[in-house]
Parts: structure tokens; C-alpha cells; sequence
């Protein structure tokens, strides 16, 4: 017990810190990385928590795919974080006080009188043939197949909005499409047209000796 | 549980010795000298023309974001796999509806061009 | 394991929406570019047989499916009807100025079902889980129909805020759902309510978690102090954008509140009660006064529309059955005169002109006189006059505040309003005394769109003067 509660400890420094370094960078793609390192340490405390499930989906999809997304978008957007810090002296008293407020009142309401062991005696372990993930495909294809189907609904809004919102159609650029180039015909490309011979002593008029109009070589 | 995970934490922090230590071991035992020359970035010789970030296309975060819808939706088919012997058609249905829905997402995206790369 | 069939069938309306978006979406791409038009016909089509289906599997005792995600009851009967018939209206306004500036698309009608979908989903709710589902398929489409003109900057801008302070305000909710599910251990309301009433809890955490509620729901509804970023988007947003989202969405957050504090919380009223009253004055207050000083039509119409919320937060902290009729009454009229107020907007607009100011409706009654009345019939409801049904919505709620002893309460929205009629005359007699501005073209619109303005206006007027119909139908949902 005591070694969990040592890398619980650990762990949850590891966010705190890494999430403070996120807010503080001056380099958008450092707070990124710190953010990955602040996703990752939760994700071991959700491991610390038995959530183990969780924890994997939380580096699969945050780790793996959001965070890409997010360093996509530092990238595409041309942060300059001095406009951004411009009214930071500006804003800061009113940001403190209203995160003390919130702190205090967070503390007073989550704090061990309402929270603690008392009210909200900790579970019983579970023993160890009970697997997590099962368990949470047990509840969610039976009791909650009603929000299940909605997650795929809003999935789908999400594809539509995203491409309707970033997806142009570029008319200027020029791009070789395989397709096409695989089922072009022989006809597409030669013609062959029969006529009589021309004249054999044929003469060249001046003008073709220019490539372009007004480009002469 | 959490025993089998042991082997997880001591690889993590195997890595994070491997990783971290030599850099630690060169930064303090290396000779610092810096100055002005040395810090700037260096291009050609000459003086540097534009911060070394350009903007990505857009295009990149389409790419990310087709990404994770369906990323998100695998994450919904490993508890789903799992339990699939016990619960039977019901679940299979919910999942056969799941994943049709996507599927129509995923038309879409194919028909509108969305995963060309022109 | 056994399904009930009968899970099915209660949701046919949605299935029904969901299978008309999804096939928009698939029938949009092979469309040619002349035939744009068959989206909108298969997305009024679909809404139609919506509201048909409504009908048929409505009525009945409340029964709760799907293992207690989704209720059955008269609320979410009457609210699914009328959010899918103000839908109706909504996409037949939309579409001629989607014409003119090249974005009839499938994506629009897509998106805008969806959204409907998520109300839908949100009204039938009988758990945090799905209702918080929901309201993030709602607003992600919203999101998104803000942002519809992509060439747009303002556009842009008022889609990056409303995204913002959106998520904000779903965080805000999602916070305090945590807490009372932390307090309660459960997140179906009415196992909320049962634990609440066996263990009588009134400890810190709950009420901590009704605060974050109530903020969230302050949020969605646009209520003062979480006001901010209504006016700015429905300026910046495209009007059609702006007629969606300021018409049926606000049935959906009353179904929030409703399906939240009165299903779940009812025990607790008197902790939400007091919060309500604080953002009900002071949405009173702001709303009206700010209106009068703008100039930009849509400005003016959020501003107004913060009042009205005001009103309707008026009958939901009486807490009385009476008060959540008369507050469910309120909302659905309240969608149905937005739906009037932007549709004439969008009417009055064309290719490369939009309504934007108070001065393009001037004189509007030389320029097509049916319409002129009709914009009237929907100022003077806003405002309140009888014997339009604006007037009969306001006694109501007042009556309401009146029953629990609140009288400076109703005196307050009384002098509030009064200032409000204000703004909404000073729109009829732009309309009526004033002469039209000069190069004006022409009105063009299409018999369609007269029919369902004139169904739309004078709805209004009927209502007001036979409110029975539609009141003993919300007073029989809460009984």
C-alpha cells in the first residue's frame, strides 16, 4: 500500500508540474509536449485507480491522436505568444482572485468533511479475476446502448463539420490522379487521321521559327 | 492487479534513465562556453531569414481530426470484442448500428475527396 | 439478453431524423449542382413524418426505456412536437438565402437536422449521461452552422466564441453533474431524486453541484451573467445560422432545466430557486435596457431574447407545476416568434445584401404590406400587447411568481417589459411611419415561404386570442 501511495504521490506531481509548464511555456510546442506529459501521468493514475481501461483509451486516443492534432494546429496557427502575454499584468488581479475564490471554495466543499472516508467510504477491492474492460463492455452494450449509439452520432457531426469547415476545393493545384491515368484509353491520347499527302516541297513560314508570340529564340 | 504493471514502471523507468541520463551526463560534465554566435540559429552562414516555424496546411489537421473519429471509434470496439460471446446479437446489432453510422461518415468523406491528397 | 422492441418504436421520431440526415448526406453527393434542391425537400420531408410519428407514439403514461436513459412522457411529447414543427419553419425561411449566396448545400441541412436530433435527445432525457449527449450533438452543430460561410471573418470569429464560452459552459455542467453524481451515486434522475429524498441530503456537495448546473444551464439559455456571447454571434453568425440557433435550441435548454432541476433536483428547490432569481432579474434587466441603445437588428432580437429568458427562468423558480406550464407555454411561444422575427429578416434579404440594421426594415409596409403585418403581429407578441399570444404567455408566467408570494418580483418584470416595448414599437414604427430607404430591390419571395410566414404570424395571433389548446397541453404535462 505504501509504494502505490508513493507513486501516487509521484505521479501526481508529475501532472501538476507538467500541467503549470503548459500555461507557462513561451514555446506553444513545449506546452504541447508538457501536455503529453501531463496526459500520460494521468493516465497512470487512472492505472493506479484499477481504471485500467481508461488509462489505455486515455494514451490511445489523447496521447496518440488529440496531441497530434493539437501540434497540428500550433503549427498551422502563427501564435506570437507576446500579443498573447500583452495584457497578462492586465488581467492577473482579477485572475487571482477569482482563482482563490474558486480554490477556496473547491477545498471547502471537496475537502475531507464532505469527501472524505467517512461519507464516501473507499470500494472493496475487487478481486483479481475481474477484468475492467470487461466489466465496462458489460455495462456499456447492455444498460447504455441508448448513449453508445449517440457517441457515434456525434462522431459523425464531427466528420461533417470538419470537413465542410477545412475542406477547399483547389482548382489551381495541379495533381496526376491514378485513376484516371490507369483507365485512359489508346484513342484518348492518338488519333490517327488519314488524308492525302501534302505537297513534299513544303516551306516552313518565317513565323513558326518563333515558339510563342513575342518570345522569339 | 497492479503487480502486473510493475514490469511497465520499471521499463518506464529504464527508459527514462537511457533517455535522460546521457544528456544529463553530457550537460554536466561537457564544457559550456556559449556565446552570441554560438546560440543563433544557423543557416547557410548567413544571417537567419524567418523564424524556422512555417504554417502547416490545413489539410494536416483534416487528416488529424478523420484521424481520431475513428480512432475513438476502436477504442469503442475493445470492450465491445470482449464481451461480444456473452451478450450476442443484441450487442452485435448495437455495434452493426455503431459502425453503419460511421460508415456513412466515412462515404462522405471519401465522395467529397476529403482523404486526397492533391 | 432480451431487448424490448418497445425501446424502438419510442424513439421513432429520432431514428427517423438520424436515417433523413444520413441520407441527405449520401444523396448530396451525387446530386448535380442544379438539383440542390432535393436536400431541402427530403429534409422537410423527414421532419414531417417526425412530427407525424411524434403524434402517433406520443401520449400515454410516463414510461422510461433503454434501462433509464430515455423517458416517455407528455413534457417530452409536446416539446419534440414543437421543436420539430419551429424546425419546419426554420429550414423553410432558410433556404432562398442559402440560394442566393451558393451555400445550399447538404451539409447545411445535415448539420441542422443533427441538431435537431440532439434536441430531441436532450427533451427525452432521463439521465445526465444522455442529456449531456445531447446538448453536445446540439451545439457541436451549432458550432459548426456559425461557422457555415467559410469566407466569412465574422462569421468565424462568432463561431470561434460561441465554441469557446460553449465548452466552457459544458464544462461548467459536466462539473457539477460529477458532484452530484459523486453525492448521489447515480445519474438517473430519478434515482437522483429517490436518494436525495431517502437520505435527505443537503450537504455542501450537492448544492456545490447545483451551482455548476444552474451556471451551465445560465450558459446554454444565454441568461445574464453567461450572456456574453449572444449578441456577438447572432451578429456574426449567418442569419439563417442565427434563426436556428435562436429558435428551437432555447426548447431544448428548457427541457435541460426541466429534465436537470425538476426531475432530478425538485427537493432541492429551495437551494436552485434563489440562483434561478438572480439570473432571471438581472436577464430581465440587462436584456431590456441594452436593446434599446442597438441599432443592428440581430442585436437587438439576442438582446431580446436574453429578456425572454428572463421570463422563462420567471416560471421555473415558482416551482409549482403551474409555474413550469406556464414557463414550458413561454418557451414554445417564445421559439415560434424568433422563428417569425429572423424568418422576416432572411425575407427581406437577398444576394449580397443582408438585414443587419433597424433602417433596412423602414417603410416596409409600402414595400409588401402582408409581411409588414405579419412582422407587426411578432413585435407586438415580443413586446406583450394583446391579444397576441406574447401577452397571454407573460400573465402566465406572472402569475405564476404571483402565487408564491413574489409580487415585487412581478412588479419588476412588469416595469421591465414595459421598457422593453420600447425597442419592439420602435420597430413597427420604422415599419409603418417611415419611408423605405432609396434603390431598394424588389421582394422576391416564394408562395412557400409566404404560406408558412402567414401560418407563422398568425399562429400568434390564434394563440393569444384561444390559448387553451396549448396551455392545457403543458399544463397536463405537469401534473
Amino acid at each position: 500500500m505504501g509504494f502505490e501511495k508513493f507513486l501516487f504521490y509521484v505521479f501526481a506531481f508529475i501532472t501538476l508540474w507538467s500541467s503549470g509548464m503548459v500555461v507557462t511555456r513561451r514555446n506553444p510546442v513545449h506546452a504541447v509536449l508538457f501536455l503529453v506529459l501531463a496526459f500520460v501521468t494521468s493516465a497512470a493514475l487512472w492505472i493506479l485507480l484499477e481504471a485500467e481501461f481508461l488509462g489505455i483509451v486515455l494514451v490511445l486516443v489523447y496521447v496518440g491522436a488529440v496531441m497530434v492534432l493539437f501540434l497540428f494546429v500550433v503549427m498551422m496557427l502563427d501564435v506570437d505568444m507576446a500579443i498573447l502575454r500583452a495584457n497578462f499584468t492586465h488581467y492577473l488581479p482579477l485572475g487571482t482572485f477569482i482563482t482563490v475564490v474558486m480554490a477556496t471554495e473547491i477545498f471547502i466543499v471537496v475537502g475531507s468533511e464532505n469527501f472524505g472516508l467517512v461519507a464516501f467510504p473507499a470500494p472493496e477491492a475487487v478481486s483479481m479475476a475481474v477484468d475492467n474492460t470487461r466489466e465496462l463492455g458489460l455495462s456499456l452494450y447492455t444498460i447504455y446502448i441508448y448513449p453508445v449509439e449517440i457517441a457515434s452520432v456525434i462522431l459523425l457531426v464531427a466528420i461533417v463539420a470538419a470537413i465542410r469547415l477545412t475542406l477547399r476545393q483547389r482548382p489551381e493545384n495541379k495533381y496526376v490522379s491514378p485513376s484516371n491515368q490507369v483507365h485512359v484509353k489508346r484513342f484518348d491520347r492518338v488519333r490517327l487521321v488519314k488524308m492525302a499527302s501534302e505537297n513534299s516541297n513544303f516551306e516552313t513560314p518565317a513565323k513558326d521559327t518563333r515558339l510563342d508570340d513575342g518570345v522569339t529564340k | 492487479m497492479l503487480n502486473s504493471y510493475l514490469p511497465i514502471l520499471m521499463f518506464i523507468l529504464v527508459g527514462i534513465l537511457v533517455g535522460v541520463g546521457p544528456l544529463l551526463i553530457g550537460y554536466l560534465l561537457g564544457p559550456h562556453r556559449p556565446d552570441d554566435d554560438k546560440n543563433a540559429p544557423y543557416e547557410c552562414g548567413f544571417e537567419a531569414f524567418e523564424t524556422a516555424r512555417l504554417k502547416f496546411d490545413v489539410r494536416f489537421y483534416l487528416v488529424a481530426i478523420l484521424f481520431i473519429v475513428f480512432d475513438l471509434e476502436i477504442a469503442f470496439l475493445f470492450p465491445w470484442a470482449i464481451v461480444l460471446s456473452d451478450l450476442g446479437i443484441v450487442a452485435f446489432w448495437v455495434m452493426a448500428i455503431f459502425l453503419g453510422i460511421l460508415v456513412v461518415g466515412f462515404i462522405y468523406e471519401w465522395k467529397k475527396g476529403a482523404l486526397e491528397w492533391e | 439478453m432480451q431487448f424490448d422492441a418497445a425501446n424502438l418504436t419510442t424513439i421513432l421520431p429520432e431514428i427517423t431524423i438520424l436515417v433523413t440526415a444520413c441520407l441527405v448526406l449520401v444523396v448530396d453527393l451525387y446530386l448535380k449542382e442544379k438539383n440542390k434542391d432535393v436536400n431541402h425537400k427530403l429534409s422537410l420531408f423527414g421532419l414531417v413524418i417526425a412530427v407525424a410519428l411524434t403524434g402517433v407514439v406520443g401520449g400515454g403514461e410516463r414510461v422510461v426505456f433503454f434501462d433509464g436513459n430515455l423517458v416517455h412522457d407528455r413534457i417530452s411529447d409536446l416539446l419534440k412536437g414543437s421543436i420539430l414543427i419551429v424546425s419546419l419553419f426554420v429550414f423553410v425561411y432558410a433556404r432562398s438565402w442559402l440560394k442566393d449566396r451558393n451555400m445550399l448545400v447538404g451539409e447545411f441541412y445535415v448539420l441542422g437536422l443533427f441538431a435537431v436530433l440532439g434536441m430531441l435527445i436532450m427533451v427525452s432525457a432521463n439521465s445526465f449521461l444522455t442529456i449531456y449527449l445531447g446538448l453536445e450533438l446540439q451545439a457541436l452543430c451549432l458550432y459548426a452552422l456559425v461557422a457555415f460561410d467559410r469566407d466569412s471573418k465574422k462569421g468565424a470569429e462568432a463561431a470561434m466564441k460561441y465554441f469557446v464560452l460553449g465548452a466552457l459552459g459544458s464544462g461548467m455542467l459536466l462539473y457539477g453533474i460529477s458532484m452530484i453524481y459523486g453525492a448521489t451515486g447515480t445519474i438517473e434522475f430519478g434515482q437522483v431524486a429517490q436518494a436525495i429524498a431517502e437520505k435527505g441530503l443537503s450537504n455542501q456537495v450537492l448544492v456545490f453541484g447545483i451551482v455548476f448546473l444552474v451556471i451551465g444551464i445560465g450558459f446554454k439559455f444565454g441568461a445574464v451573467p453567461f450572456h456574453m456571447w449572444v449578441p456577438d454571434i447572432y451578429e456574426g453568425a449567418p442569419t439563417p445560422a442565427v434563426l436556428i440557433l435562436g429558435s428551437a435550441p432555447k426548447i431544448a435548454a428548457f427541457a435541460l432545466a426541466v429534465r436537470m432541476l425538476v426531475d432530478g433536483l425538485q427537493n432541492l428547490h429551495s437551494d436552485w430557486h434563489g440562483m434561478l432569481l438572480i439570473l432571471a432579474v438581472l436577464s430581465m434587466g440587462l436584456g431590456n435596457l441594452v436593446a434599446i441603445a442597438q441599432t443592428n437588428i440581430k442585436r437587438m432580437l439576442a438582446y431580446s431574447t436574453i429578456s425572454h429568458v428572463g421570463f422563462i427562468f420567471l416560471g421555473l423558480l415558482a416551482g409549482s407545476n403551474q409555474g413550469y406550464a406556464s414557463a414550458m407555454f413561454y418557451t414554445i411561444v417564445y421559439a415560434l416568434m424568433a422563428a417569425g422575427a429572423f424568418g422576416i429578416l432572411l425575407i427581406l434579404s437577398r444576394k449580397g445584401f443582408d438585414v443587419e440594421n433597424l433602417e433596412d426594415l423602414k417603410g416596409l409596409n409600402d414595400r409588401d404590406s402582408w409581411y409588414a403585418a405579419m412582422m407587426a403581429i411578432v413585435m407586438f407578441s415580443m413586446a406583450g400587447v394583446p391579444p397576441t399570444v406574447g401577452f397571454m404567455a407573460k400573465l402566465l408566467v406572472l402569475e405564476a411568481v404571483i402565487r408564491i408570494d413574489l409580487v415585487w418580483l412581478a412588479l419588476v418584470a412588469v416595469i421591465f417589459s414595459i421598457i422593453g416595448a420600447f425597442y419592439y414599437l420602435r420597430v413597427i414604427k420604422l415599419i409603418y411611419f417611415d419611408r423605405p430607404m432609396l434603390n431598394l430591390p424588389e421582394l422576391v419571395t416564394t408562395n412557400g415561404v409566404r404560406f408558412a410566414m402567414t401560418i407563422n404570424g398568425l399562429a400568434l395571433l390564434m394563440l393569444g386570442l384561444f390559448p387553451t389548446a396549448l396551455l392545457s397541453l403543458c399544463q397536463a404535462a405537469f401534473v
